[in-house]
């Protein structure tokens, strides 16, 4: 089965700084990966590299096999690949469907002055909130007045309404009450569910243990381990983020 | 910390949690509705004073002085809503009549050259200054300075006598052409059936959808419509028509609140009024639209300036002068408009318009000095932004959220 995202020896530089250093990564159908590294082992540098927001120096990246030039944003989110960044980027004074669509409206004909098809943007918006579980008490209520987990249930599911193969959550759980974490993570799982290929950056080892089926651990702009689900301790994860047993580890010979 | 705001969510609703969701609704959804007060009980006080305050002869005047005012914040409300000010547009106002005044007056092309010519003069001027705004400049500092270079160029534009009279010219027929009674009525009981019509058309869609549509939400609004309008036509048709200034004034407001409300267009302005970040991130446009409402702010200023001379009678140095700039501000402020972006709408700019004018007119109807009209309009632009500040957190305590 080829991967929804490859990428290969990926590197990037700023000046004379090495941010990543030939990272080699793949999402497949269905699953969800977690990419987790101290604060500059390099995770936001590869998540603006996937999200067209930076372009790398050196590597490759193919979206289902094919080779793609990810050069802003919107090569991305074409190439069917979207990012909820961690601020979430919702519009505080606009409703839920204003924010799921923002960018993306349904409207009528120049002559109309491009007049926005609410009705039928109304719709979608319930069907995807809805293959979330995501839970609103009126669809126009400016976003502002909503909690947390509902805001995070929005954002994602503005990702979701060009139904992307890949979504990259950027740090999804920081800043949440414990409730709303766990609405978070099943949002997470419901995403898996839809067959799409999840990554999801996060600080939350708790968090990352419970939802990812893999793990890639990022230290210092270079990839050090990769543990499947269930073949790892908490305590090598711990070992291989901080680089504690770096001398024993095999796996950390990068360095 | 925010989050400590929506307790409500998960909660059975209590009966007091269901009052507070309908006052909230209330206040969010109709944010006119502080200042419709506001202009009552202005109303209430001038009228228990004298009882030719609510006169048909004394509100068709009160309108026709807040024409310009109205337009000019119609304008303001645009550049407010994506994070911009402007203080340069009152003086602005003065050199496109001078321009259309000058043209027409004194050149002897037609009236409606005169006044396209007039509009981009405007649309011009603003979209200068909107280019150097996008350079990175503030908008308050451009448009101060814009103002000063504007007090010049309007004696550049007007001839060495500095004024041009249109008394008995084609441009005094911009202010001094009424509609008659007859036709007012029909013009009113289009835009009615326009309104009702269109928004049949809105519930038939949503039917077609499956989603829930009452016909209350048809009929409510558009019974609301037809009293507004022709209540209007009635109250301002007494003497010898619908004067064209106000009729100008509705079409615009008519095309604002549709561009605003119903399109993509309006949807992109508030989002860049709300997150820049954020709607520069979901591909909108930040720079064109900050240039699209200095755009529409130019033009706004224009007809303002022109529709003010013609009312006038006259352009000189002292058009768009005086208390005009500020009031223009004030009116959308008052209406409900945030200096910040994002928040108010087009409305806002002719209930705040009416809120000052009727201050304004009521001090002169009694014949008080002016002293006070300035401690009332200032102290009313206070209070409603403070009620406006109340409103928007829910709370009469200081500081949360």
């Amino acid at each position: 089965m080829t991967a929804l995202l490859e990428l290969t020896k990926v590197s990037k530089h700023f000046g004379g700084v090495r941010a990543l250093h030939e990272v080699d990564m793949s999402v497949h159908e269905g699953e969800v990966v977690a990419l987790v590294g101290d604060n500059g082992a390099g995770k936001s540098t590869l998540v603006k590299i996937v999200s067209g927001v930076e372009s790398p120096d050196g590597g490759e990246i193919r979206v289902r096999g094919e080779a793609r030039r990810l050069e802003s944003p919107r090569a991305a989110a074409e190439a069917g690949i979207r990012t909820v960044f961690q601020d979430l980027s919702l519009c505080d004074n606009l409703d839920a469907v204003q924010n799921l669509f923002l960018g993306q409206e349904r409207y009528g004909p120049v002559w109309s002055g491009r007049r926005v098809r609410r009705h039928v943007m109304e719709e979608q918006a319930q069907r995807v909130l809805g293959s979330l579980s995501v839970k609103l008490r009126a669809l126009n209520t400016p976003v502002v007045a909503l909690s947390g987990g509902q805001r995070q249930g929005i954002a994602i599911g503005r990702a979701l309404i060009s139904d992307p193969a890949v979504v990259l959550l950027d740090e999804p759980t920081a800043a949440l009450g414990v409730s709303q974490r766990r609405e978070v993570l099943d949002l997470i799982h419901r995403l898996r569910e839809q067959g799409r290929g999840v990554v999801v950056i996060s600080h939350d080892m708790k968090d990352v243990r419970q939802v990812a089926d893999r793990i890639v651990v990022l230290r210092l702009g270079a990839k050090v381990a990769e543990f499947q689900r269930g073949e790892y301790t908490p305590s090598d994860l711990v070992s291989a983020i901080t680089g504690a047993h770096e001398s024993t580890d095999d796996e950390g010979g990068d360095l | 910390m925010s989050i400590s705001t929506s307790t409500a969510a998960g909660a059975p609703p209590s009966a007091r949690a269901r009052v507070g969701q309908v006052f909230e609704a209330a206040a969010r959804g109709h944010r006119s509705i502080p200042v419709l007060v506001v202009l009552a009980i202005i109303w209430a006080v001038f009228y228990s004073q004298s009882s030719a305050y609510l006169s048909f002869q004394n509100i068709t005047n009160l309108t026709l002085q807040i024409v310009t005012t109205a337009i000019l914040a119609l304008g303001v409300v645009f550049v407010l809503l994506v994070g911009e000010i402007d203080l340069s547009s009152a003086v602005l106002s003065g050199v496109c009549a001078a321009v259309a005044a000058g043209l027409v007056v004194n050149h002897g092309l037609p009236l409606a050259v005169g006044i396209a010519a007039g509009v981009v003069a405007g649309m011009v001027v603003t979209f200068i200054e909107a280019q150097i705004i996008m350079f990175g400049v503030p908008s308050l500092i451009v448009t101060l300075g814009g103002m000063v270079i504007l007090q010049g160029l309007i004696l550049v534009v007007l001839p060495p006598e500095f004024t041009i009279s249109v008394a008995g010219t084609p441009f005094a027929k911009i202010a001094s052409t009424a509609v008659p009674a007859g036709a007012s009525y029909g013009l009113a009981a289009a835009g009615t059936l326009a309104y009702a019509g269109y928004r049949l058309f809105q519930r038939r869609e949503r039917l077609s959808t499956g989603s829930l549509s009452s016909l209350a939400a048809v009929v409510v609004p558009s019974v609301l419509v037809a009293v507004v309008l022709f209540g209007g036509v009635f109250t301002l048709t007494r003497q010898r028509g619908l004067p064209m200034p106000l009729l100008i004034l509705a079409v615009m407001l008519l095309v604002a609140w549709y561009a605003t409300t119903q399109t993509r267009y309006g949807i992109h302005l508030y989002a860049v009024g709300g997150d820049r970040e954020a709607a520069q991130r979901a591909g909108i446009p930040v720079r064109r639209m900050v240039l699209y409402s200095f755009l529409v702010l130019g033009a706004c200023a224009a007809i303002a300036g022109m529709v003010d001379s013609s009312r006038q009678l006259g352009v000189s140095v002292t058009s768009g002068a005086g208390p005009l700039m500020l009031n223009a501000i004030a009116a959308a402020v008052v209406g409900g408009t945030s200096l910040f972006g994002g928040r108010g709408s087009i409305w806002s700019a002719l209930l705040g318009a009416l809120v000052i004018g009727s201050i304004s007119n009521g001090v002169q109807l009694l014949g008080l000095s002016t002293e006070v009209q300035y401690f009332a309009t200032g102290s009313v632009l206070i209070v409603a932004v403070a009620v406006d500040v109340v409103l928007s957190r829910g709370s009469l305590l200081p500081g949360r959220r």
